[in-house]
């Protein structure tokens, strides 16, 4: 039997060849990063649950499909992306995986501030980051990321210069609109800020055809010593999709990153979340939302590596499962035997609705250092029949009261989230999961 | 406007009320006071309809604008869409639900039973803090959540505030004194005593006499293990206060 490793292998072997007839122009450095993304998705290959690292997350019915990977689209005005998109806002707009300029608004960016395709960046600006990623890369069996170094042809670059203090929100939005089920699309961001720079970034992943198809992204991401970025990730595809996304997070000396990620949508998702705090003072937040139901399945994999003293990562994610669907969350640290007066800490709080619903929720913890502060805890439950119990003592229908209960759990985690804008954004995605609880 | 006949109720098979009766007319107070476990809080919660508690004989029926309905057959919101109100021995915290967003959700969800117009959040705003200025109590518990990190008193009074803003025609105020100081209870008292008109009435649930000194009752009727014992006027909950429950007992 063919394995979907062999099969993607031929697939994207095929790729390149078309590719080279046509005569596309890749830089020199994104080919090589393809030849090692390939070589090294072939050696680690699609995980089954015997990989501790997927051992909840079945990827059978994934590995069964077949794959193809969709030509570029032409250029064509996506009416209903307006909904999306605040002209106020910069947008960055990918179609079927691929970089259009033309659907973005860049023509009029602040100064300090650069958003180009991947392929046309200058090579110095991107060898550093590249190079540093793939020497880390090789400490883990990342197959996903490595298969979007193999099929990469472009993606963007966002850029912010030191000391720029951008006020606009950069939006990212990848919009899937395939004729036929079974496309593989791989997107890819690099966000880079200077020293002392600072912006808010949402990436919001969405779909416009109904079918099956799989989403492999890539977002990585640096951050100089002393920026701050403001970070959202909205996972909110068909309910068809796969979706596998990666999002690597570099942090010098006392930068912060906060992040958030909410998934809505997709049959299957795993957003793997990896912080790497590689100077003292660095600090993250990672907060995280999903809202399934019917047969969904999600999985927030997230990674902080603390490798340097005097660092903080603070996690809480929270989930409600309506129907039969199934959540996971691992939350993993490390503290190396330098990261001494590290403070970590780490919450997951689950709301099952639905009968059939299910969640596995870990932590992770790898410590080396003495001199340390990490707790970690987990909660699942139901809802509370004493608190539907007075707000129906107060005319209120126990419906409205599951909601409101509902929405108070969810405010409480996009609370967080300073940008009206981007809250906005994600209780408009919220309000489909809200319909279905009662 | 409330008659329960030959009440029984039970939870998890434990009988605890055991053949209970007692009218309430429009415009009246009554007081019920026993001793710990007599049913007191029972009887509350199952006037409200709280889902725990199953009545096995008899029945409770509420009479409202001249139209009688078997209580026991309604839903906890159907209950307080029809004017009952229970102020909560222990209320209950909720978090992450705002204080005046839920105010607001209760009554414009009973404004809509009973055919009142609804208020938006201007309007509502304004009629809340009407109702907040004679409970002494502090506007910013209207942007917490639920009760909330709200002390004792808080929370007794925000029970006293969602009677004042639900306004309805049959109050149950269960055990609202107990773990209140003197002031607070003053500040209860005369909230709940502004809220009284010929039109509806008052259930009073406690287990000192000290609250009818400032909520005066028109009746007094001691619960003994699932019973009313005996009921007679106001003179009688200091009898009790002096003499304790044993001699009615008997």
């Amino acid at each position: 039997m063919v394995t979907q490793t062999e099969k993607l292998n031929s697939l994207i072997t095929d790729y390149f060849e078309k590719e080279q007839k046509l005569g596309a122009q890749l830089p020199e450095w994104m080919k090589e990063l393809r030849q090692q993304g390939l070589s090294r998705f072939n050696e680690l290959g699609i995980p089954t649950i015997k990989n501790e690292e997927w051992k909840y997350t079945n990827l059978s019915s994934l590995a069964e499909r077949k794959f193809y990977i969709p030509e570029p689209q032409p250029f064509k005005e996506l009416g209903e992306l307006h909904e999306y998109l605040d002209p106020a806002e910069i947008n960055v707009v990918f179609v079927n995986g691929d970089f259009h300029p033309k659907l973005s608004n860049l023509t009029d960016l602040p100064k300090g501030v650069s958003i180009v395709n991947l392929t046309t960046a200058s090579a110095p600006g991107i060898q550093p980051f590249e190079t540093h990623i793939r020497e880390y890369q090789q400490k883990f069996s990342d197959p996903f990321a490595a298969l979007n170094d193999a099929i990469t042809h472009g993606g963007v670059l966002v850029k912010i210069d030191e000391k720029t203090v951008l006020k606009r929100l950069i939006h990212i939005v990848h919009v899937t609109c395939v004729p036929k089920e079974n496309a593989i699309l791989s997107p890819r961001t690099l966000i880079v800020l200077g020293k002392s720079a600072q912006a808010e970034v949402l990436e919001t992943y969405m779909s416009c055809t109904p079918v099956g198809y799989f989403t492999n992204a890539l977002t990585d991401i640096f951050l100089e010593e002393n920026s701050v970025l403001r970070y959202t990730k909205a996972q909110n595809e068909g309910r068809q999709a796969y979706h596998i996304g990666t999002t690597r997070i570099f942090q010098k000396r006392d930068s912060l990153s906060e992040n958030f990620s909410m998934t809505t949508g997709g049959m299957l998702t795993r957003n793997n979340l990896m912080i790497i705090l590689e100077n003292s003072g660095a600090n993250t937040f990672l907060n995280g939302l999903y809202a399934v139901q019917g047969e969904q399945h999600v999985d927030n994999h997230t990674c902080v590596d603390h490798q340097a003293p005097n660092a903080t990562s603070n996690q809480y994610y929270k989930g409600i499962l309506n129907g039969n669907s199934h959540a996971v969350f691992n939350g993993k640290i490390f503290v190396k035997r330098i990261a001494q007066q590290t403070n970590s800490y780490q919450l997951n709080k689950n709301l099952l609705l639905g009968k059939g619903a299910r969640v596995d929720t870990k932590p992770q913890l790898e410590i080396f250092a003495d001199d340390v502060k990490c707790t970690h805890g987990a909660t699942i439950g139901q809802l509370n029949e004493d608190e539907l119990f007075y707000l129906e003592t107060r005319g209120i229908h126990r419906e409205l009261a599951v909601r409101m209960l509902c929405r108070g759990f969810v405010d409480d985690i996009l609370n967080r989230i300073s940008n009206p804008s981007v809250v906005a954004k994600l209780n408009k995605m919220l309000a489909p999961s809200f319909e279905t609880f009662k | 406007m409330l008659a329960i006949k030959n009440l029984h109720a039970e939870i998890n098979g434990t009988p605890i009320i055991k053949g209970m009766n007692l009218t309430i007319n429009p415009g009246e107070i009554h007081a019920i006071m026993g001793p710990n476990g007599s049913g007191k809080s029972t009887l509350a919660k199952i006037i409200a309809g709280h889902p725990d508690y199953q009545v096995t004989e008899g029945s409770i029926e509420y009479e409202v604008n001249f139209k009688k309905i078997n209580l026991l057959e309604l839903q906890p919101e159907e209950r307080a869409r029809e004017g009952i109100f229970l102020a909560f021995q222990y209320p209950v915290e909720i978090p992450g639900v705002n204080t005046s967003v839920f105010l607001r959700a209760a009554f414009n969800a009973i404004c809509r039973h009973q055919g009142a117009e609804e208020m938006d959040p201007i309007e509502f705003d304004e009629y809340l803090k009407s109702k907040m200025k004679f409970l002494d109590m502090d506007e910013k518990c209207l942007n917490r959540p639920v009760n909330v990190d709200f002390s004792g008193g808080e929370k007794k009074r925000n029970e006293i505030l969602q009677m004042a803003v639900l306004n309805p025609r049959l109050a149950v105020l269960d055990e609202t004194d107990s773990g209140l100081d003197i002031d607070s209870l003053r500040v209860v008292a005369d909230g709940v005593n502004r809220l009284k008109r010929k039109d509806n009435a008052i259930l009073v649930i406690t287990h000192y006499q000290r609250l009818l000194n400032y909520i005066v009752p028109d009746f007094v009727h001691i619960l003994i293990d699932g019973k009313i014992v005996r009921s007679e006027g106001k003179e009688l909950a200091l009898k009790v206060e002096e003499k304790g429950y044993d001699w009615l007992a008997q």
